[in-house]
């Protein structure tokens, strides 16, 4: 009986493999490949670019907004932090649109540095974020992992957007648009209140400023690619 | 007589009705009546009272004090212990009419005028709204005395409101309230009762205004923010109580980054209680703090500060141009395709604004929306609706990461047509539901009545039968005897088949006829079989030899029933290949025997050499002994066959050949005259005297069974004219007495020497037919028959019956 479960079992793999193999050769295995043969630069569209761009941001600031609310309902209820947090954003200091009209004024190419700054600014305080917040007494592991993951991230969403820039730019890409950090000693400070208060903060900061990307690439993708008609 | 004829235009008065009589003090009391018609001509109405105590009828003392058509009592003429009997009598020219007497007990109609001269005035000190009432009892006939004592009752209410609160005073007629709404105006009635009667009417309303309040207003307080396209907000709120006085509400903000406070731009756009905040004035990734001052000629207050972020207080408005299409796909199955725009007012397009939608849509009578989330896209494609039901359908959008949902959008209604194919569906169903409740009933019957029915379309083995082997000699283990007895010589002292069941030894003598074949053997006794077969690897194999022909002409086309079976079977077995490498071997020596068509050479081959002549019955023979001997622990070393390869060829192929039989008989014997012999054994006490070479020629071995007591049947085919010779046979050496005869065919032989026990079964005989063309009869016949138990034999799981017991005969 065992040879024949088993011859049974062989049987049913191998139709299996058959009709996966002609789904997958009737299916044609459809994705083209990246360089056509001929082309001589061998590169993403822009547009893909935006696409992948876009759902990064999108990806981030989704996991920046978790990561917040996670913490404010575990750290921060009754504690009046959202009044504490007003205007102490260390990005604040980068000039970007507050509104609709201003983001449609502004020089796409002033837009993408822009981007690129903040991301920058985030570089090292994202770093930080994701060593310190193992530190907070009984930090969940979805506060944990989300702080890492938006650093790689991050980290990806620079290098996207630098690909970005470079392609769009027409001039010479601005490379010192960045805001220092200096929030690490407030991140370790004794006094726990004070300590937590520096989290939201940075939490607080980092969903806003992740939203702004999201937001400004999707402008730039409706505005540079659909000629804003999205 | 012109006076009669006047007279008929004018009547005596109509009846007079007494309405009422009322004590409004107890000393006093008055009755009012209602006139009935006057008859034409003027009235005279008359009171007339007795007392209960008296028979004199007195007339009503005074017509005049409480107005017309009414009688005033004084107190001279009350009594409150009296009950007066009071009837009022209408009278005019023509003739007169009398009232229905009335009982009047002076206490029980106490009911006092309304109390009178209410005023009311307010006094506002500290904080606090005073009200003061004051009012004087109700006033009496008899002017200037009056010294009954009142209870009141006060009620007031706001003047806009239904609701009155009452309010009890005691005996005193002025009342101070307190807790007054500032700024209100209030009604009050109050009323009196006697310590005994009824309460008296409310007396007429009185009104007065509450001044309003001189107070800074309490704390207004920010109910929500909303924008409902990323790029305007608003924000409400609810007012503070005013306390009457007028009050202003400011709304001031700061934004983040900014040290100023800016008022509300706009208090207009959006309506009272409102500020709205235009594309100018907001931003986003910034949060406002927003307070709202109420503010009163007293003082004035704040409410507590609401923090604003724009980015997070979207709330779109739901979407637009939703239409419902519906599409025929290209199976004719009807599927409805949604759009919808986004609202007016978001701007997507650039690519400020995301937006996310959500659909729910139930059948109209349904209670539970199903949810669906769409995404980014505008259209929405539904397939599984169901047909001929009517649905509503609404969807609303959010911004892609914060913010609220929007409304739902009005409720559309779409009814899904009642789709052809469905119905065509329903009536396949109907159908192919309906004809599997009639297999179901068929085959329940055919269960039920299995046997008629099978024997009907399978005949039934002719079964005689011969139980004929002596078990004791098979217990005492003299397996020399025993395989002398039944001509077996070389028997192999091993074998591999050591589990081996034989079912049982079948000789037959056919003269010109092929096996009996048991068409009719239901399924449940195949079942039967198998299972017991399922236990033992090796039974099958040493099953019949008659099979053997058939089995490796089939074994490529056995259908795959059968091969399950056998698989079933022989699970330890494993591979089918095995069945051919047996048909193969076994192939060389069953063929020249199968194309002879000598009398009973099929089996026994008389033509062969004598050990191998013999080679399929004494195989399934000496199968049986060794098994037999093997339970006993006895070591066996005669050897029936001598070709162990044959044997164990042969095994696997009986089992499987029960589907066979037919075109076994059909090919194998069709031509040539068998005698079979059925040998059924039972290794406890039978021992018997298992073949007798004599016997060979005709007799076949068809089955050996092991646990059964060994039987010999001996079966003539032929009709009943034969039997002179089955008789014959059956007094040869072996099997000298015979049992039964019965059919006229069937004999059935016992050995003399056995005394005891090996009860002879009889109605197999009887019962059994033969059918030349089905020979597969018996075999499926004698298995059937281990299932039921011989009560004799308590060790043998299956003990001899004949299945035909159990078949109807159907010559």
């Amino acid at each position: 009986s065992i040879s024949k479960s088993n011859s049974l079992r062989t049987s049913l793999l191998l139709v299996a493999l058959l009709v996966s193999h002609m789904l997958l050769t009737k299916e044609g295995v459809t994705s083209l490949p990246i360089c056509p043969k001929g082309s001589v630069s061998c590169q993403l569209s822009l547009e893909e670019l935006f696409d992948r761009a876009v759902k990064l941001s999108h990806y981030i600031h989704f996991l920046s907004s978790e990561i917040f609310n996670e913490f404010d309902e575990r750290y921060a209820q009754g504690r009046g932090f959202i009044a504490k947090a007003v205007n102490s954003c260390h990005t604040a200091s980068l000039t970007t649109p507050e509104d609709k009209e201003q983001a449609q004024q502004i020089h796409h190419e002033d837009l993408l540095n822009l981007i690129l700054g903040v991301l920058r600014s985030w570089n090292d305080p994202l770093i930080h974020l994701a060593s310190e917040v193992q530190r907070i007494k009984e930090a969940p592991e979805t506060i944990l992992w989300k702080a890492v993951e938006i650093e790689e991230q991050n980290k990806r969403l620079l290098e996207g957007m630098e690909k970005i820039v470079g392609r769009v730019h027409s001039g010479v890409v601005e490379n010192d648009i960045y805001t220092p950090w200096d929030g690490l000693p407030s991140l370790q400070l004794a006094d726990e209140d004070s300590r937590l208060f520096a989290f939201y903060n940075l939490l607080h900061c980092l969903r806003r400023d992740s939203h702004k990307i999201d937001n400004y690439l999707k402008v730039l993708k409706c505005r540079l690619i659909h000629d804003n008609n999205c | 007589m012109p006076v009669i004829f006047l007279g008929v235009s004018q009547s005596y008065p109509g009846k007079p009705q007494i309405i009422r009589c009322r004590s409004l003090e107890k000393e006093t009391f008055s009755c009012w009546w209602k006139p009935g018609s006057d008859g034409g001509l003027p009235n005279n109405y008359t009171l007339f009272y007795s007392k209960d105590s008296e028979e004199k009828i007195y007339e009503c003392p005074d017509y005049l004090t409480s107005g017309p058509n009414s009688c005033y009592f004084n107190k001279n003429h009350t009594n409150p212990w009296t009950t007066y009997i009071i009837t009022v009598m209408a009278t005019n020219e023509i003739g007169s009419n009398t009232s229905d007497p009335q009982h009047v007990d002076v206490t029980s109609i106490v009911q006092p005028d309304a109390p009178v001269n209410l005023s009311l005035e307010t006094n506002t000190s500290a904080n606090m709204s005073h009200l003061w009432a004051k009012w004087s009892p109700p006033p009496l006939a008899d002017a200037g005395f009056n010294s009954h004592v009142y209870h009141y009752e006060l009620r007031l209410k706001p003047e806009e409101k239904e609701e009155w609160e009452t309010i009890s005073v005691g005996m005193q007629t002025h009342y101070e309230m307190t807790s007054l709404q500032a700024g209100v105006k209030y009604i009050v009635q109050v009323r009196c009762m006697l310590d005994l009667g009824e309460w008296s009417e409310w007396s007429s309303e009185r009104s007065i205004q509450v001044p309003k309040e001189r107070l800074p207003p309490e704390k207004p307080r920010i109910m929500k923010c909303r924008s409902p396209e990323k790029e305007t907000f608003t924000c409400w709120w609810k007012p503070a109580l005013d306390g009457g006085l007028s009050t202003n509400h400011t709304l001031l903000y700061s934004k983040e980054g900014e040290e100023k406070v800016y008022e509300c731009p706009d208090y207009k756009t959006a309506g009272p209680n409102s500020c709205y905040f235009d594309k100018k004035h907001t931003s986003f990734w910034t949060i406002y703090n927003i307070t709202v001052r109420a503010t009163n000629e007293m003082g004035s207050n704040v409410s507590d500060p609401h923090y604003v972020d724009v980015t997070y207080i979207v709330q779109p408005d739901p979407p637009v141009n939703i239409t419902l299409e519906l599409k025929k796909s290209i199976q004719r199955k009807p599927y409805l395709v949604l759009t919808w725009s986004p609202p007016p007012l978001a701007d997507v397009r650039s690519g400020w604004l995301t937006l996310e939608y959500e659909l729910r849509l139930k059948p109209e009578e349904g209670e539970e929306w199903e949810t669906i989330f769409v995404g980014q896209q505008t259209q929405y494609k539904m397939f599984s609706l169901n047909p001929g039901k009517r649905y509503i359908i609404q969807i609303h959008c959010k911004p892609d990461h914060h913010g609220l949902w929007s409304e739902w959008s009005p409720e559309m209604y779409i009814e899904i047509p009642t789709d052809f194919r469905a119905k065509d569906m329903a009536v396949w169903i109907i159908v192919g539901v309906l004809s599997s409740l009639i297999c179901l009933v068929m085959s329940w019957i055919m269960i039920m009545k299995g046997y008629r029915m099978m024997a009907f379309i399978l005949p039934p083995v002719p079964g005689p039968k011969i139980k004929g082997i002596d078990t004791h000699l098979l217990e005492t283990g003299k397996s020399e005897e025993l395989l002398s007895a039944l001509g077996c010589h070389g028997f192999p002292p091993t074998s591999d088949c050591e589990e081996l069941l034989i079912e049982y030894l079948e000789v037959e003598d056919s003269e010109d006829q092929q096996l009996m074949p048991s068409h009719d053997t239901p399924s449940k006794n195949t079942k039967i079989i198998l299972k017991e077969t399922d236990s033992d690897s090796g039974r099958g194999s040493c099953d019949s030899p008659s099979l053997l022909p058939v089995k490796c002409r089939e074994s490529h086309s056995l259908p795959s029933v059968l091969q399950t079976q056998d698989v079933r079977a022989k699970e330890k077995k494993g591979g089918k290949g095995i069945w051919e490498t047996q048909c193969m071997a076994s192939e060389q020596k069953t063929l020249p025997c199968n194309s002879e068509s000598i009398k009973s050479c099929t089996w026994l081959a008389a033509q062969l050499p004598s050990n191998q002549a013999a080679m399929f019955a004494y195989h399934s023979t000496v199968e049986a002994f060794k098994i037999t001997l093997n339970t006993t622990n006895v070591n066996t070393s005669p050897v029936l066959v001598g070709n162990e390869e044959n044997r164990q060829s042969l095994y696997p192929i009986a089992e499987t050949a029960y589907d066979d039989m037919e075109k076994i008989s059909e090919m194998e014997y069709s031509r040539s005259d068998q005698t079979m012999v059925q040998v059924r054994q039972n290794q406890q006490n039978d021992n018997s005297p298992f073949l007798n070479p004599k016997l060979m020629d005709y007799v076949e071995v068809h089955k050996v069974r092991q646990d059964e007591e060994p039987t010999l049947l001996l079966k003539h085919k032929e009709n009943s004219g034969k039997t002179k010779k089955c008789t014959l046979t059956g007094t040869s050496k072996e099997y000298t007495k015979v049992s039964t005869v019965v059919d006229h065919h069937i004999l059935v032989l016992l050995p003399d020497q056995r005394t005891q026990n090996t009860p002879v079964s009889q109605e197999p005989v009887a019962e059994t037919s033969q059918n030349p063309q089905q020979s597969q009869t018996e075999k499926n016949s004698s298995y059937s028959t281990t299932a039921p138990s011989d009560s004799r034999r308590d060790t043998s799981g299956s003990d001899y019956m004949d299945p035909s017991s159990f078949m109807p005969s159907f010559k």
